[in-house]
């Protein structure tokens, strides 16, 4: 029963969707409109099922003193304090939490992404080698991308965006396209094992 | 040539510092460099541009990202807004994930300080943020009636009063949706939104994630794109050259031109220090420290290679 319930749910409302989809009937419409109030009220408990599980996952490792278990703390505080903040003064310009966001995460977050750039600038200079052609190949088309995406690479002469552009309209387009066709039909094979209850490994392994 | 043998054992705390510097320099000492703009990004801008001052049509803005791409994305948001708001085009915003609830309120806010007579509920409106759990229901139900399955914005009021939605009920007026991410390019906005209900879905994207919409852009899923930091620069560059000129023949700003595009190329005009508000300008001085990056990373790869070949001739040689 405790796998049979839950499969017997997604395969008749999985089928319930797809008759949805392609039936345009108010039977059909008015059983969305249910749906959609019913998934709106449903999903602000996944906030609460998140917000214990961090609670859990992190209360245990400053109850044990876990390894870094300071981060934890630093961690369950950002998260108390930002929501006080918020349900206090609210999340509006000029409030707590705005200056929580724009003097913390913002800079923060921004540092974080940023780095790529060093490790991209080390990595090429280590690692980006003529060794073969097919490297080769890639190496002469990251030069010209990189150039056609920047305004002196136009100064230069038209043919490097030019050439830019049609990396990534032509083989970078077909490649792409390639990879996309195989994820859509692995996706609608996996959908229709979903759906008729061949694949359940969503369930769980017990 | 022992010199360049000897570079590739270079610290690579060398190379951290010549890229920190190669971007910090130009983004205190701003300098003037050409913008050229692509089909792409004219694009959206021309779409916008068709929604000017039409009560019955609405452009929506999704922010799907959180503070580490601000950099790229943030311009672009920035761009978009003041184009409507220069326009009157009525802007939708909307976010599903809650990291990028307040980079909605901050992108508004920073265009308001220009706009100060746009007014939330009127001509813009924030729907907020909304559990990501919601966004297929929502995608298909603002098909049918966009007050129906949004129902209450941002601050509590119920879509269905508010006076901006006089004229607009579902994808037929909020015809253009742009969705700026880090990570996807729209793809549940073009297999709902577009597929099912024929809506332009256009898409604001980090540079890493450009090469993945080019599908899209080919069979025209996708109306246009803002690719990185390059497509923001476009975007700015054409607010300044159209939907912020003004003159006796155009008070409001003049049409899309792309013989004026190559005009203000050629004589070099509308240049970055011509625009006195930071915050319209700030991608194209970013663009600036992007060229020097690239240039960096492009001698980077010369040297790196260089060295590599001479070391290993001289390897066969001592052999």
């Amino acid at each position: 029963m405790k796998r049979q319930i839950p499969l017997l749910i997604v395969i008749i409302l999985g089928f319930i969707f797809v008759v949805h989809t392609f039936v345009p009937h108010k039977i059909s419409q008015d059983f969305f409109d249910w749906y959609q109030d019913w998934i709106k009220a449903m999903s602000p408990f996944a906030v609460f099922l998140g917000i214990m599980s961090l609670l859990m996952v992190h209360g245990t490792k400053i109850i044990r003193k876990a390894t870094n278990w300071q981060y934890s703390v630093v961690t369950l505080s950002a998260l108390v304090f930002t929501a006080f903040a918020g349900f206090m003064w609210g999340t509006q310009e000029g409030t707590p939490y705005m200056w929580l966001f724009a003097h913390v995460q913002m800079p923060m977050s921004s540092t974080m992404f940023s780095l790529l750039a060093f490790y991209i600038a080390s990595a090429a200079y280590k690692a980006f080698r003529a060794r073969s052609a097919e490297a080769t190949v890639l190496l002469l088309a990251a030069i010209v991308v990189m150039l056609g995406q920047v305004p002196l690479g136009a100064a230069i002469t038209h043919w490097i965006p030019d050439s830019a552009q049609w990396i990534l309209n032509v083989p970078n387009l077909a490649a792409k396209r390639g990879i996309a066709l195989g994820v859509g039909l692995g996706m609608v094979a996996t959908s229709l094992k979903i759906l008729l209850g061949i694949e359940r490994t969503y369930l769980g392994s017990d | 040539m022992n010199f360049l043998i000897k570079l590739q054992s270079l610290d690579r705390r060398w190379i951290y510092l010549l890229v920190a510097l190669a971007i910090i320099i130009p983004l205190l000492i701003p300098f003037d460099s050409k913008t050229y703009t692509t089909e792409p990004v004219e694009n959206i801008y021309q779409k916008v541009d068709s929604f000017s001052g039409k009560s019955n049509k609405a452009i929506l803005m999704v922010f799907m990202h959180d503070a580490s791409t601000m950099p790229e994305l943030f311009p672009m948001e920035v761009s978009v807004l003041r184009h409507a708001f220069e326009r009157n085009v009525k802007v939708f915003t909307i976010c599903f994930t809650p990291t990028a609830a307040p980079l909605v309120d901050y992108a508004i806010n920073t265009v308001r300080e220009q706009f100060p007579d746009k007014k939330s509920g009127i001509d813009y409106c924030n729907f907020g943020y909304k559990p990501a759990a919601l966004m297929v229901p929502m995608v298909l139900g603002m098909g049918e009636d966009i007050s129906k399955a949004v129902d209450i914005d941002s601050e509590g009021r119920k879509i269905a009063n508010l006076p901006i939605m006089q004229d607009i009920k579902n994808y037929n007026e909020m015809n253009l949706i742009i969705n700026f991410s880090g990570s996807d390019y729209g793809y549940t906005w073009i297999t709902y939104a577009r597929s099912k209900f024929g809506a332009n879905v256009a898409a604001g994207v980090t540079a890493v994630m450009a090469a993945d919409a080019y599908p899209f852009l080919q069979t025209g899923q996708l109306l246009g794109m803002m690719a990185g930091l390059k497509g923001a620069s476009e975007y700015e560059k054409l607010d300044d050259v159209f939907a912020s000129y003004k003159d006796a023949n155009y008070p409001s700003g003049r049409p899309f031109s792309k013989e004026i595009i190559n005009e203000t190329i050629a004589n070099d005009t509308f240049k970055i220090s011509d625009q006195k508000v930071y915050a319209f300008k700030k991608a194209r001085i970013g663009m600036n420290s992007q060229s020097a990056a690239h240039i960096l990373i492009i001698i980077f790869i010369i040297i790196g290679n260089l060295g590599y070949f001479i070391e290993k001739s001289k390897q066969k040689q001592d052999q």
